[in-house]
């Protein structure tokens, strides 16, 4: 595998992140699913998925760059099992509607543990590794997804701030607790 | 509150990484994650109020 590639590759991994975010945003606003934190943490974990594929972008393809990622994967795929065991009794209806049958942290888990199989399936592609190459430039293709990620990270603190306010996130969000303070 | 600075320090790893210099980035990144896993682990040792 090239580098030019691997780095096409990486950013349509930025644009699968911003897929993810932007369903989580959607399912927000739209269907009115506020998340709760073990759900703003696994969002949280999405979008720091991206610095990987960002220093790519930026640097070349390196493996220390891909190390990050799958650390980052790592633990988004422990803190959502963490949600599915707190469900996993019979007749526990679970938290929030569910997705074509998967409550969305079971989502959240299948999409930490395909990541975990693609940047293992990158990194055993050493072409694109070789040689001391210049610092490449990206394509516009490549910055898109750069800024598009950068955007929706910065939407979610607004959005996350409106939800808890200045205070600790609630365990069964009913509303946007910021507001609830600026109205009263 | 601190999920509110979870997502601003992810939005600054993501711009360093993008603007700044690698070593910058890394070290952003590495706190970042630490942060996020210490978040964790408060949240996971809090007590459960089961139904069963």
């Amino acid at each position: 595998m090239t580098a030019a590639l691997a780095l096409t590759l990486n950013a349509l991994g930025l644009y699968a992140i911003a897929l993810v975010l932007t369903v989580a945003f959607a399912a927000q606003l739209i269907l009115h699913e506020l998340p709760c934190p073990l759900c703003l943490l696994q969002r949280i974990q999405f979008a720091l998925l991206a610095v990987g594929p960002v220093l790519n972008v930026r640097f070349g393809p390196r493996p220390s760059h891909y190390a990050l990622s799958l650390f980052v994967a790592a633990a988004g795929a422990a803190f959502a099992m963490r949600q599915v065991l707190l469900h996993i009794m019979p007749g526990d209806p679970g938290y929030g509607s569910a997705l074509l049958g998967y409550h969305y942290y079971t989502w959240a888990f299948i999409g930490f543990a395909v990541a975990i199989v693609a940047l293992a399936a990158m990194l055993s592609f050493d072409g694109q590794f070789a040689g001391d190459k210049p610092p490449v430039t990206a394509s516009a293709f490549a910055r898109t997804a750069v800024w598009l990620v950068i955007a929706l990270s910065a939407l979610n603190v607004v959005a996350t701030l409106l939800e808890c306010g200045f205070a600790a996130c609630p365990d069964d969000p009913a509303g946007y607790e910021l507001l609830r303070v600026v109205v009263l | 509150m601190e999920f509110t600075l979870l997502f601003l320090a992810v939005t600054i790893v993501l711009l360093a990484a993008w603007y700044g210099t690698r070593t910058l980035a890394l070290a952003l990144f590495a706190a970042t994650l630490v942060a996020c896993i210490a978040t964790y682990l408060h949240h996971a040792s809090a007590v459960l109020n089961l139904s069963f």
